[in-house]
């Protein structure tokens, strides 16, 4: 489960700002609508016939595999790094 | 052993200088030595975690870089969404696929096949070089 996003963004002047994500504090927060995502993915599920325990542990490992990806992307002056712990 | 260390052993061996000194200077030159190289093909053996593509370009002039990094266990879990696109899905893309010149049945790649190929990408390294140009794409 990741636990924590670090986005960092470097504009052309030098001057980079730092962003940390707690992701499990957003989630607790943002819960009723991970609540209704769930609810919409289930329904969706079932509208095409596929099962929805396999459908959500999918996307429950998918979750869990996050941390560790990194994507930094860095052209000419501008940088911006988004990382997953 | 490499050359420098052997004519350390060498002067020692002489008498030009005492096992004290030799000692010293072998030291010295193990803190000399420069890192591992950080390139693929020197990773040590074991199972690779990480699949890493780079890029570096030159654009007008402008360097640009693009480095990514995902976790092979995201993409085996993103395999397991191959099974989960309904077949309606499926079917429509073949269609697509055909009408763009692309025989391929998509309904025939198992999910099993594909964790297969994710089970042997740590093989992989793709090396392409341009003037202008670097991609690199490999396990870690």
């Amino acid at each position: 489960m990741p636990q924590l996003l670090t986005v960092r963004v470097k504009r052309p002047d030098g001057r980079p700002i730092r962003i940390w994500v707690p992701v499990l504090p957003v989630v607790l927060v943002l819960s009723p609508v991970v609540v209704l995502a769930v609810l919409a993915a289930a329904v969706a599920c079932l509208v095409y016939r596929l099962s929805v325990v396999r459908a959500l542990g999918t996307g429950w490992r998918i979750a869990c595999a996050l941390p560790g990806t990194r994507f930094d992307v860095q052209y000419s002056r501008t940088a911006v790094l988004v990382a997953i712990r | 052993m490499n050359e420098q260390r052997k004519d350390i052993l060498d002067m020692l061996a002489d008498g030009k200088i005492t096992a004290e000194e030799a000692e010293q200077l072998i030291a010295a030159l193990q803190r000399d030595q420069p890192p591992a190289p950080s390139r693929f093909d020197a990773r040590p053996k074991g199972k690779a975690k990480y699949l890493r593509l780079m890029v570096h370009t030159v654009e007008d002039g402008e360097p640009g870089r693009i480095d990514v990094r995902v976790p092979l266990q995201l993409l085996r879990a993103g395999v397991q969404l191959a099974a989960l696109i309904p077949p309606q899905a499926l079917d429509r893309a073949n269609a697509q696929l055909h009408k763009s010149g692309v025989p391929f049945d998509l309904t025939q790649l198992k999910p099993e096949q594909l964790e297969a190929f994710v089970e042997h990408l740590d093989e992989l390294t793709v090396d392409i070089e341009q003037p202008d140009a670097q991609v690199r794409v490999f396990c870690e």
